[in-house]
């Protein structure tokens, strides 16, 4: 064995610990509600791993966290998020607000700033002040609230559409009248969806599945979602925040 | 630069992590703080940054492996790039403008960026270079702060902030940080700025200008620059500098957001769009001439040639 | 580090170069004239590599005279633009490229109009109001964007030079020391001191 090592001379190894699975999450953030969106396909290269592999995820009955990248690390993550969170419920006897939880992620994100997790976090809720919002992460944890954030592999062609139709970029709005600032629910759930059967024709990382979680504000009525074919909820209490998943189907090829 | 620094100092950047770790008590990831209201500041639960690192024999050389530094566009981890920030010292304070443009390659990633740290009320932090570290370090540079007032029932100098910030970067030289901050405020000795970069740079000055964009910025400032400026000028000089850094600069623009510091701490004066600037000005704001900063909106009608103009 | 400025203004054509030679970290020259004449009315800055720099130089020069000397009258500056590009053009395809980057200045005296044409070492060309080469240009453009004035007299066009100058010896590291400026209008061509 030492004779062949000696024969072999210096041996190079690479510590490769990241790869890229593919798919794409989105979420949108409305006056009293905010839609957290991923799709289910997982690949890496041209291979598809799973048709069903959940990019989003419950956190509270008022969080949302959908994560995109390396999935591995951001199965990891996920896991080390909702056991910080539940620490937090022992401790406080409440959940965490959400302005909370996203600095918690970033200091989490932060603190592998030297073996970074490969994921890109948006997280989506209610903020304390009943306001829908939306939080967008790098890798290492720079993080800022925004209205809409799409991220993952058809970020590209994402994030142009939502420009134009939700912050209306190079529109021009008709004589006396004015952009709403906010959304309402059933014209961002045709928008999700939209983006995602849109990403799935021009996008090969893109399809199979897709899930929507819909946080209401608390008080909020169902306006919007009643009709909804497959509505699941998923709140622990019916008299706070309110949270639904939607699934639907994406091309499979 | 970078390979040279990392030459001799990966080892012993790579100890002070492990040393700093080692002063955490327990070697578990979690200090027992964090389950309950002493939270605290993440992974700096204990008051010391404890940070995993790759079991690799050189956790630099990963690292660059995997995130970007501009040489290899195939890498996996995009760590924001591409920015103009600038700051000037003159009789009034000190106006800090900047950018809201973050890039990964040639794909904008957000136009609507907050490049200004708001420390505290009297503190202001500029973002150049990685996002995460200048929000991370600079966020907790405010925690210091706050804990030097207790401590000493006074406010921190711009200077003795800075210094913290210079400091605590230098420490984790060679380990890959990327930040150039300016740090702004107005203390005991009146306004200050003070550039801060991860190379452990720091220096005093009345005019900084950092990212790509700046010798374009610089171009406008300079020129404009007196120390007896007026506010209102200042401000001016400040968003009109940006606004030529977000022209001729691909990885700077969207929007400008233009801060000022006073005796009384600093003050948001607003957000302005750059294509906007370009066409309309600045909008009715003090100090602005009313008319688009671009070129060809500015010299609209003025020709170089005499000859009569030919009727058509 | 090279750097070379143009600007137009109501009826000129200011053209400036720096005047160091150098080769590796050594300064060789500080009065080298890099601002060619072509003819009555056009001038042109090269930079570049040097050897070609010359070499190219020379070579344009002595087929704007040769075109005078067939015809009794000089190439127009668009002309003489197109034929100077085509050059470079044909060079970089060959197996020896020159790389030359052009500041071509030049007032049309059939036309009454001053014009500046920015070339690159590719072949590349822009008819511009001003321009600039090397490290100057990050420092100058936005400046020029802000203080140029097409219709500015021969003293103001030379008051925004100044400023490029002067912010260029300011803020670049190896900034030159000394340039040499030359104006082409009606008249024809004339050297200024700053």
């Amino acid at each position: 064995m030492s004779s062949l090592n000696d024969v072999a001379g210096p041996q190079q190894r690479q510590f490769n610990p990241y790869t890229e699975n593919g798919g794409t999450i989105l979420a949108i953030a409305g006056t009293d509600f905010s839609v957290i969106a991923g799709d289910t396909r997982q690949s890496e290269g041209y291979n598809i791993q799973t048709r069903y592999a959940p990019k989003v995820f419950r956190l509270t009955d008022r969080a949302v966290l959908a994560v995109n990248g390396f999935a591995a690390d951001g199965n990891m993550f996920v896991k080390k998020v909702k056991q910080r969170l539940e620490w937090y419920r022992h401790a406080h006897a409440k959940d965490m607000p959400l302005h909370a939880i996203a600095r918690l992620i970033q200091t989490m994100l932060y603190a592998r700033r030297f073996f970074p997790y490969y994921v890109y976090n948006i997280l989506g809720g209610i903020e304390d002040d009943g306001s829908g919002a939306v939080y967008s992460f790098d890798p290492v944890g720079s993080y800022e609230r925004e209205t809409c954030r799409a991220a993952g592999a058809a970020q590209s062609l994402v994030q142009p559409f939502l420009d134009n139709q939700i912050y209306f970029k190079n529109q021009q709005p008709a004589p006396g009248t004015s952009f709403p600032a906010h959304l309402p629910l059933p014209i961002v759930l045709k928008l999700v969806i939209d983006s995602f059967t849109g990403a799935t024709e021009r996008h090969i990382e893109v399809g199979d599945g897709l899930e929507m979680y819909v946080v209401l504000a608390k008080g909020r009525d169902l306006s919007g979602l009643e009709g909804i074919v497959g509505l699941q909820e998923l709140s622990t209490k019916s008299d706070g925040e309110r949270i639904f998943v939607i699934r639907r189907e994406l091309k499979k090829d | 630069m970078n390979t040279f620094v990392n030459q001799f100092s990966t080892s012993s950047a790579l100890s002070v992590i492990r040393k700093a770790q080692a002063l955490v008590d327990d070697d578990e990831e979690f200090s027992d703080a964090a389950w309950g209201s002493e939270a605290g500041f993440g992974n700096l639960a204990k008051g010391v940054p404890s940070f995993s690192v790759p079991a690799v024999h050189d956790p630099t050389a990963f690292l660059r492996l995997h995130t970007d530094d501009h040489a290899d566009p195939n890498c996996r981890i995009k760590i924001q790039h591409g920015t103009t920030t600038l700051a000037f010292r003159f009789q009034g304070g000190v106006i800090v403008a900047v950018d809201s443009r973050a890039t990964a390659g040639s794909y904008i990633a957000s136009g609507t960026v907050k490049k200004v740290i708001e420390i505290n009320p009297y503190l202001l932090g500029t973002m150049a270079g990685g996002a995460a570290d200048c929000q991370y370090w600079e966020t907790y540079l405010g925690i210091q702060c706050r804990l030097h007032e207790l401590r000493n029932r006074e406010r921190i100098s711009v200077a003795a902030a800075s210094k913290y910030l210079s400091n605590l970067v230098y420490s984790y030289k060679g380990m890959g940080l990327s930040m150039g901050t300016m740090i702004c405020g107005w203390d005991k000795t009146g306004p200050a700025v003070f550039y801060v970069d991860s190379d452990g740079t720091r220096l005093k000055g009345d005019l900084f200008s950092v990212g790509s964009g700046s010798t374009f910025a610089y171009g406008v400032l300079d020129q404009g620059y007196r120390w007896d400026l007026t506010d209102e000028e200042a401000q001016e000089l400040g968003r009109r500098s940006i606004y030529a850094a977000g022209h001729r600069d691909a990885f700077s623009g969207n929007t400008c957001n233009l801060y000022h510091v006073k005796e009384d701490g600093w003050r948001f004066l607003g957000n302005y769009d750059i294509t906007k600037m370009h066409y309309e000005g600045p909008g009715d704001v003090p100090g602005s001439a009313k008319t688009g900063y671009g070129y060809d909106v500015r010299v609209e009608g003025r020709v170089s040639s005499a000859a009569p103009a030919v009727a058509s | 580090m090279e750097c070379s400025f143009a600007l137009t203004g109501k009826d000129y054509v200011i053209v400036a170069a720096d005047t160091t030679a150098a080769r590796s970290i050594v300064k060789m020259k500080g009065d080298e004239d890099k601002i060619k004449t072509l003819g009555p009315h056009l001038l042109m800055a090269y930079s570049g590599e040097p050897g070609d720099t010359v070499q190219f130089a020379e070579y344009v020069e002595r087929n704007i005279r040769l075109y005078q000397i067939r015809n009794l009258y000089p190439l127009r500056p668009a002309s003489a633009a197109s034929w100077i590009r085509r050059s470079l053009a044909d060079s970089l395809r060959s197996r020896s490229p020159y790389s030359v980057n052009l500041l071509l200045g030049g007032y049309d005296t059939a036309a009454q109009t001053p014009s500046l044409y920015w070339i690159d070492y590719l072949g590349t060309i822009a008819t511009v109001p001003f321009a600039c080469h090397g490290y100057g240009s990050y420092f100058a453009l936005s400046l020029l964007d802000r203080y140029h004035n097409p219709e500015g007299s021969l003293e103001e066009g030379l008051e925004t030079l100044k400023r490029c100058i002067d912010e260029v010896a300011k803020r670049l590291v190896v900034s030159p020391g000394k340039y040499k400026v030359k104006v082409v209008d009606k008249d024809g061509i004339r050297e200024i001191e700053l």
